[in-house]
């Protein structure tokens, strides 16, 4: 019997030997890749840049919001508009790293929280008796809830006779300020951990990058489309639901959406336009270059839908001859998460549970 | 073991993860009306188990403990599908089997307390049994591994292994494509015939240093929990008697217990005629189970029918994605669900993936809609009778996506049973 079994072994490791034979050849083109290195591109050219721009926006932000507190004319509320404005579109890129310091103090859904609750914020703004840190208030605070109190038709009127509705509106801002610091602090001490986490748990560096990724992928596809267009109320549509309805940039944000995530995936430094390891040298590595063209493809594909709305996303869902075109949109949108979600977190091994698991 | 097992869990927060925090669970064909208690009354039957299982060491009132165990083990178990790890099954069979099996003979509290127990041998299906039972995990396991994927492709190890290109040194051997080839072989020899190496005395030593080996790596490598902890002490069964006779010694001395087993004693444990025709029937079942997949046609891991319960382990990597639709037939217009408010994190990856669980959720979903009132500022639809349709794509063993389930089915009319699913789209290779 013994001897059988030593017979069967040596066949089978001539298989083995033969088995391997016809692939040698085709190592000899893979591109290096090493996820050490992409995570530090990914903290130093993508997250930081991204961070230290969101801060000084921020604290611009504040700064005009003094000015015009100071001074209600119809100029210095245009000044922080801007201001308002250029923090929304540097939140994009941010938004997609809810991990460690932003996720630890709930800095995504703090900031970025749509569609906000006008009747919310008013009652605030009346009662004066409001606690911004509490969760009930996580849609009358954040850059929606200043869409509101900066653009809704009566804004200067109240800033200028209502003080406590500049007080609310300074508060606002103080908490995304305040917690922007926090933070920056954070991930000075954090980037060395997160260049060092490229372990396959579910809760190392990598993975998170990867599952946030997707998520926000997803998030975006979802909350600034999907609802608003009624895809979840039987198409019937929602334009409550709009992101920044007020002042009428969603479509400008989820250009900037689309291209902060397509540049995280290249691993393109959005500020220095540095072009380091991201996602797609992965998958060359992985050989399915074929995965990255469709990718990137599709990123295209739904920026340049997105850029073809010349008009704001609540007037295109309320003229019916839009449907279409929306609806375009957003297939374009939903056949992108079986590219990024189902194929590239299959080829990288990535675990989306913190369970055990016996690959089955 | 199987104390720091529930222990473990209970510590990890997976009672509330797993059973408190889900609004529905995926019941087993047969089994659905096992449902979990309400709230933290679900964390009982964990503390039973942690009881019974320091009972079971200490050999206290050893049946009862056994029994416990079992039945608070395998309820949790059938509670929800998505929590299916060969592993689990493995330990609610061998809590099945230790039921009957008398290791509390001697060296237990029971033995002090009712010496007339006390026993020097023990029958031999008792130790034939669970040396059975190891035999059926480790050769289907290997069986399972026959085949082309595993073999030729090298997955889903290489996908797995390329993973840990950043460990310091090993990474980039763990990387090469030759080392996934030499895992998925080395990994089926060792299944298929580790247990003829641990019943033959001469190479029973290495055959269990092999098996430390064996599962001490896969237990750094991949998440696969207490399992090879379990199979390394649970080998050690097949050790012989004198083996452990000397081990309990050792220990007996320590605890200064009595070494020798008076002379009175009877030496065996009285024959039982239905046990003959019990092991009978649990040998058939073990061996019936793993091979039912024989009876379906179509690829097993793209089906998964008769998948579960057959000990095929590390054998797939697959990824899914699911959309479900939710259609008013009178007005054809649609919902499209967003899964993760019914289902956790977890529950939503299994499911994408195991056709049964889609028709459960699609299920669930249409009695979730049924009467449901959508309206924006103009118009009030409400449902009633809706269709459930669902689009799902899966990517297998390092294969590009693929349509799995195609949108022109409504799940809701399809029979939830153990018959071939033809509305699962045929796998491409």
């Amino acid at each position: 019997m013994l001897k059988g079994l030593i017979g069967f072994v040596l066949i089978l490791s001539f298989g083995l030997l033969f088995s391997c034979k016809d692939k040698k050849d085709k190592d000899a083109d893979i591109t290096d890749f090493n996820k050490g290195e992409m995570l530090e591109n990914v903290s130093a050219n993508i997250i930081l840049p991204s961070l230290f721009k969101f801060e000084t926006e921020v604290s611009d932000l504040k700064s005009s919001f003094v000015t015009f507190k100071s001074d209600p004319t119809n100029a210095n509320l245009n000044e922080v508009k801007m201001h308002w404005k250029a923090s929304y579109l540097t939140w994009q890129t941010l938004k997609i790293f809810d991990f460690g310091p932003i996720r630890n103090i709930g800095f995504k859904s703090a900031t970025g929280t749509y569609p906000v609750d006008p009747a919310k914020v008013e009652s605030n703004i009346n009662s004066g008796a409001y606690n911004l840190a509490a969760a009930s208030n996580l849609d009358a605070i954040g850059l929606n809830a200043l869409d509101y109190l900066l653009y809704n038709s009566n804004a200067l009127t109240e800033f200028q006779n209502n003080a406590a509705y500049a007080d609310y509106t300074e508060e606002v801002i103080r908490k995304i300020y305040n917690e922007t610091q926090a933070v920056v602090n954070g991930w000075t001490a954090y980037k060395a951990e997160f260049d060092a986490s490229t372990g396959t748990s579910s809760t190392s560096a990598f993975s998170e990058l990867v599952n946030e990724f997707n998520r926000d992928y997803e998030l975006a596809k979802t909350a600034k489309i999907g609802i608003p267009i009624g895809k979840a109320n039987l198409g019937l549509s929602n334009p409550e639901y709009v992101e920044a309805r007020y002042s009428g940039i969603s479509f400008e944000l989820l250009v900037e959406s689309i291209k902060a995530l397509k540049a995280t995936y290249n691993g393109k430094g959005l500020i220095k336009g540095s072009n380091g390891l991201g996602f797609s040298d992965y998958l060359l590595n992985l050989e399915k270059s074929n995965l990255d063209n469709t990718i990137n493809d599709k990123f295209d594909v739904i920026q340049s839908n997105a850029e073809g709305f010349t008009m704001t996303l609540e007037e295109a869902i309320n003229d019916p001859g839009m449907q279409n075109q929306l609806d375009e949109l957003y297939l374009h949108l939903q056949q992108q998460v079986v590219n990024i979600k189902t194929d590239m977190t299959a080829a990288f091994g990535v675990l989306i549970t913190y369970q055990d698991n016996d690959g089955d | 073991m199987l104390l720091f097992s529930s222990v473990r869990f209970i510590m990890k927060g997976w009672v509330e993860t797993q059973y408190i925090e889900p609004q529905f669970f995926f019941g087993y064909l047969g089994f659905e009306w096992i449902k979990p208690l309400q709230g933290n009354l679900m964390y009982i039957p964990f503390v039973l188990m942690a009881i019974a299982a320091l009972f079971i060491m200490l050999g206290f009132f050893y049946r009862i403990s056994t029994f416990v165990f079992f039945v608070c083990f395998t309820y949790i178990e059938l509670i929800d599908k998505s929590n299916y790890l060969n592993h689990y099954y493995f330990l609610s069979l061998m809590s099945f089997l230790m039921m009957l099996v008398p290791a509390h003979r001697d060296f237990s509290i029971d033995a002090k307390l009712f010496p007339s127990i006390r026993r020097k041998e023990t029958a031999a299906w008792h130790i034939g049994i669970l040396k059975f039972q190891l035999a059926v995990v480790y050769i289907f396991a290997g069986l399972a591994k026959i085949n082309a994927d595993w073999l030729f492709e090298a997955q889903p190890l290489r996908t797995w292994l390329q993973a840990h290109h950043n460990i310091p040194y090993v990474g980039g051997i763990l990387k090469a494509e030759i080392t996934a080839y030499f895992f998925s072989w080395m990994g089926c020899l060792y299944d298929l015939f580790i247990v003829f190496f641990l019943l033959n005395k001469r190479t029973r030593p290495l055959a269990y240093l092999a098996v430390i080996f064996f599962h001490i790596v896969t237990w750094l490598l991949f998440p696969i929990g207490v399992f090879p902890w379990v199979m390394i002490f649970s080998t050690t069964i097949f050790f012989s008697a004198q083996f452990h006779q000397q081990l309990l010694n050792g220990l007996k001395r320590v605890f200064k217990w009595s070494e020798n087993i008076p002379e009175t004693i009877k030496n065996m444990p009285t024959p039982n005629p239905f046990v003959k025709y019990g092991i009978i029937l649990y040998i058939t079942f073990q061996i019936l189970v793993p091979i039912r997949f024989l009876a379906y046609p179509g690829h097993l891991f793209w089906n998964e029918e008769g998948f579960r319960f057959s000990w095929r382990v590390m054998l797939m990597h697959k990824e899914g994605h699911a959309t479900f639709y939710v259609t008013d037939k009178a007005s054809g217009r649609t919902i499209e669900v967003n899964n993760t408010d019914y289902l956790t994190i977890r529950q939503e990856d299994q499911m994408m993936t195991q056709p049964d669980m889609i028709l459960q959720f699609a299920k669930m979903l249409k009695k979730e809609y049924d009467g449901k009132t959508f309206s924006n500022k103009e118009q009030s639809i409400t449902l009633h009778d809706p269709a459930v349709h669902a689009e799902v794509f899966v990517a297998l063993n390092g294969r590009n996506s693929q349509l799995f389930i195609d949108k022109k089915h409504d799940l809701t009319a399809l029979p939830y049973n153990l018959k071939h699913r033809d509305w699962i789209e045929p796998f491409e290779k």
